[in-house]
């Protein structure tokens, strides 16, 4: 697990006469690694994208590097391509990190000619007839913006330009390209020592949300509760035996990460030649578009644990997250180490909590007086329950996408799918359970004299139980109503009735647009 | 409490001379002298070049290689001891096998036919007189079009046209009064290049106390590697353009960062009223590389957490809205972090019950001065909300509108927590905004709004009524 290379190497920094050796340490791979996912802070609640993760993540890596007395770079390989660099934390080092550096000088076919220019390279010919490979060593004379013009012993030649199998081969690759962007400290240490060194960063490509499954129970009076904590790495590193946590809440985030991570370098070779006439052989095809760092390779989508939806509480549940304070954020932290794989996604149990009581109602939320009505509306069925301990819950309920499921004969079916926001512990927790094809609701306008307008509300349920109703009405107006009694919540009238099995009931009142 | 000065790095010495001006060779030792760097904050960085040169007596053509590749070039001056400036000149009419056909016509070129069935080469003599959509040769008494025919040619020239160059070149023509090697220095200004700072901020609650540690990040994206150079920051944009690339969403009315400008001076050099952190020992700042040099690391500096709730005028909702949960510290040279921070982005950790640093948000900072007060928000807290309600409007008369607004307040956590709830845009459409009565007595911030500091218990809740009297 553990290989450390200790590589001397001395930087000459392109000088003739260094005054002065550097020793680079090369730190291969983390001996131990903490993942801590944070939501994408532009999404709203709901689900996440599992292939675009576009949240982020602390990573906290334990490294072991053995530090050489005096100067001494660092260099840390394999760390997330979505690093963001200038996040970096160093701790750990026996003497102070001086500098931090991320060098983004990839290798590629452009850069290797780029790095090439001046320097003499082999220069490779195949005759297509008869197979015969011609080589002669050439010089480099432009860069790689526009074309490649060679010095050969017997003049300038354009490469790619003849309409043979033409090349280039060359002896080294230039010494500051890297195949990745890497991240290196410089460090002057006293002593030499073996540390651990703790490296944390910021990176890019990871989401995380909850996925809550409520089945109601079949006297349709409690449900239970259970939710998945989905984490989605889209990065192209996986990092196996990790600590995985999650952080619930909205950090604020101000620095454009993507753009911090990204490297502004064009990779493409363009090699083109002079005008060739247009009945000619085609010209040599277009350099590949750069492929988008974040998009390599496929994914593949590993739900670890099974979707269970036939026997949704049923299996138990080995592993269960554990919450955790953070400032005024929720931490979650799974008890097992897991992979974190490269484009994956991973799901473990968040929370779960039988038998909750909850209180059905039907909703309408009646938004203006000036609409002309159409006819009856549906309802909406909406389940409302309470986050407290003695009513069943009573804890931090992070934001998700939701699925509700009621028992039809048998078997439970889907009612409803919806979305959570974060409710803290005491707040009052509604579901969408779906609009009601039984129960629905038509305002009338019957008088309209002036200002004043006298309207009727009809509520209407098919079902053979009395159901409860909520309707809202804006605070805009002053209402009087006949009969029932308003009252005001949330900045809106609302009109608490009860609909009787098979019957109707009715609100008449007057608004005065005072 | 002094913040850790910039830490000596070492490097290879300076090339003893720079009289092989190569400009087709960038792996040779670079051609770059004496290189001072400065960088302002608005990717706009001044350049100072000190070459030794031998410079011919007469008139004589002297090229820069080795010079920032976004180099704007009117802003170049060039200086060396009795050599008076001809011209300066910036060539971009670069080298490929495109412009050295085009750079042919009317000249003569050898091409090599291949025969595809044997593989045996012919060579002929042939001019180049068009070269357009396709190219025209005479060979002998025929006249042909390159390749027309889709069989391998290959072109051979004899040389390359002296304009055409591999890389942008600029380049100075001076009459020198003598000749002799000495000086000469160019100074120019480049995009590319560019600095801001950035913060790690380890917040220990409890305690009320942050370690800060402060890093500026140099960015070169100029094409161009700087070897061994004096570099220099300015906390300052040198004009004003440019923005800073900063995450757009929707507007949400953020509270003010800087609280109270702070009348410390910083024990640091001036440029005008820029502050300026020079980097200890030269340093090569690569082409394509971030590089962060520590400025500061403070330890133990008091630091408190709050909250906030900013409520926009007949603001209501119907759900509970998270309060802002804030960080104050203070960069005084007594009790506070003991400089003037340059303009860069905080990130805040805070320590886990594993006793592991987690992120709990970053914010953004101006340029601050020694003594301010600062105010972050490191995001939305969870367990702290805010619901506003507008209980009541109510008509007096065509101009005057009663407002009676309730403001529920909820803390999930076990402690209790104070929440300043500041009620805004009471100037926005009236005026002469009156409050009539109110719970708990605000604070007047100012003609647009007031504050209440509301205590609420753990795992409970208060409520703020208050009446407004506006008049538009």
């Amino acid at each position: 697990m553990r290989r450390i290379w200790a590589i001397l190497i001395v930087t000459c920094a392109g000088l003739a006469t260094p005054s002065y050796a550097q020793v680079t340490v090369i730190s291969e791979k983390p001996d131990a690694i903490s993942v801590t996912a944070y939501r994408d802070p532009d999404r709203g609640a709901g689900g996440i994208d599992a292939r675009y993760p576009q949240g982020y993540a602390l990573i906290s890596e334990t490294r072991t590097v053995r530090v050489p007395a005096g100067d001494a770079v660092i260099r840390f390989e394999g760390v997330a391509d979505g690093m963001i660099a200038v996040s970096a934390v160093v701790t750990g080092l026996p003497g102070k990190v001086a500098q931090k550096n991320r060098d983004a000088r990839l290798l590629s076919p452009a850069a290797l000619l780029d790095g090439s220019l001046g320097n003499r390279v082999h220069f490779r010919r195949t005759d297509p007839a008869t197979g015969r490979v011609t080589e002669e060593d050439v010089t480099v004379r432009s860069a790689s913006a526009n074309a490649l013009v060679v010095e050969t012993a017997g003049g300038f030649e354009g490469l790619q330009c003849s309409g043979l199998p033409e090349g280039l081969s060359y002896n080294t690759v230039p010494a500051d390209l890297s195949a990745r962007p890497t991240f290196s400290v410089s460090v002057s240490s006293p002593a030499a020592a073996t540390a651990q060194v703790t490296l944390t960063y910021l990176a890019n490509g990871f989401d995380w949300g909850a996925n809550y499954v409520a089945r109601v129970a079949e006297d349709g009076r409690t449900l239970d509760l259970f939710a998945w904590l989905t984490v989605a790495n889209g990065n192209s590193v996986s990092f196996p035996e990790a600590e995985l946590l999650a952080v619930a809440g909205k950090p604020s985030v101000k620095s454009n990460f993507r753009q911090l991570m990204t490297v502004p370098e064009d990779f493409t070779l363009a090699i083109r030649c002079w005008p060739l006439p247009s009945y000619d052989a085609p010209l040599p095809p277009p350099p590949p578009p750069p492929a988008a760092p974040m998009m390599e390779g496929a994914y593949d989508i590993v739900v670890t644990a099974q979707r269970r939806s036939e026997s949704l509480m049923a299996a138990p549940v080995a592993v269960m997250a554990v919450q955790e304070e953070l400032g005024d954020l929720k931490l979650y932290r799974l008890p097992v180490r897991v992979d974190v794989n490269a484009s994956g996604q991973k799901q473990v149990a968040l929370l779960e909590k039988r038998n909750v009581p909850f209180h059905l109602y039907y909703a309408a939320d009646i938004g203006s007086y000036d609409y002309s009505d159409e006819g009856p509306h549906p309802l909406l069925r909406r389940i409302r329950m309470e986050n407290r301990k003695d009513s069943g819950l009573g804890l931090p309920l992070p934001s998700g996408g939701t699925a509700l499921f009621e028992i039809a004969g048998e078997q439970p079916l889907l009612v409803s799918t919806g979305e959570v926001r974060d409710h803290a512990e005491g707040e009052t927790v509604e579901l969408q359970a779906g609009d009601s094809g039984q129960l629905s609701y038509q305002a009338e306008k019957l008088e309209q004299r002036g200002d004043r307008a006298r309207w009727r509300l009809t509520l209407t349920n098919a079902n053979a139980r009395t159901a409860n109703a909520e309707i809202t009405l804006p605070l805009a107006y002053k209402l009087t109503a006949k009969g029932a009694k308003l009252r005001r919540r949330d900045g809106a009238w609302l009109w608490a009735t009860q609909v009787p099995g098979h019957g109707t009931a009715v609100l008449e009142f007057q608004s005065n647009a005072d | 409490m002094t913040p850790a000065r910039l830490m000596p790095f070492l490097l290879a010495a300076l090339p003893a001379s720079a009289l092989a001006q190569d400009s087709a060779n960038p792996v040779a030792p670079s051609a770059q002298g004496d290189v001072s760097v400065t960088i302002y904050n608005n990717d706009l960085a001044l350049v100072q070049d000190v070459r030794q040169l031998s410079i011919p007596g007469g008139v004589t053509r002297i090229e820069f290689p080795d010079v920032s590749a976004q180099i704007r070039p009117e802003t170049l001056s060039f200086a060396a001891p009795d050599t008076a400036i001809i011209e300066q000149n910036f060539d971009f009419d670069l080298l490929s096998p495109a412009k050295l056909m085009e750079k042919a016509v009317g000249q003569t070129v050898t091409i090599v036919r291949t025969n595809p069935a044997t593989g045996a080469e012919t060579r002929e003599q042939a001019k180049v007189l068009a070269v357009n959509g396709g190219v025209v040769l005479q060979i002998g008494s025929r006249i042909e079009v390159l390749r027309d025919d889709g069989l391998p040619v290959r072109v051979i020239f004899d040389k390359v046209p002296p304009n055409l160059r591999a890389r942008p070149t600029l380049s100075v023509t001076v009459d020198s009064g003598r000749a002799g090697t000495r000086p000469a220095s160019i100074r120019y200004l480049t995009p590319g290049l560019g600095w801001s700072a950035d913060y790690v901020a380890l917040f220990d609650r409890k305690a009320g106390k942050i370690d800060v540690q402060g890093w500026v990040t140099l960015t070169n994206a100029t094409g161009t590697t700087y070897t061994a150079a004096k570099t220099l920051l300015v906390a300052g944009e040198a004009n004003a353009s440019g923005g800073q690339g900063y995450r757009s969403g929707p507007y949400r009315a953020q509270p003010p960062v800087l609280r109270r400008a702070g009348t410390e001076t910083a024990n640091r050099e001036q440029l005008g009223d820029f502050y300026l952190y020079p980097i200890a020992a030269r340093t090569t700042i690569a082409n394509q590389q971030t590089k962060q040099v520590s400025f500061l690391d403070v330890q133990g500096v008091p630091a408190r957490a709050g909250y906030e709730y900013r409520v926009g005028w007949l603001d209501s909702a119907d759900q509970p809205q998270s309060a802002k949960s804030m960080v104050s510290f203070s960069t005084s040279g007594s009790g506070g972090l003991g400089d003037a921070l340059p303009a860069g982005t905080v990130r805040f950790y805070m320590k886990d019950a594993a006793g592991a640093s987690q992120f709990i948000g970053e914010n953004a900072i101006g340029h601050t001065p020694m003594g301010s007060e600062l105010a972050l928000a490191t995001g939305d807290a969870f367990d702290v909300k805010v619901k506003p309600v507008v209980e009541k409007r109510e008509r007096l008369s065509s101009t005057r509108w009663r407002t009676t607004m309730r403001y529920e307040l909820t803390n999930a956590r076990k402690e209790a927590v104070t929440v300043d709830l500041t009620q805004a845009g009471l100037d926005f459409w009236n005026d002469d905004t009156r409050i009539v009565s109110e719970s708990i007595v605000s604070k007047r911030v100012n003609s647009d709004s007031t504050r209440w500091t509301v205590p609420v218990p753990g795992n409970g809740g208060a409520t703020v009524t208050a009446v407004f009297d506006t008049r538009y």
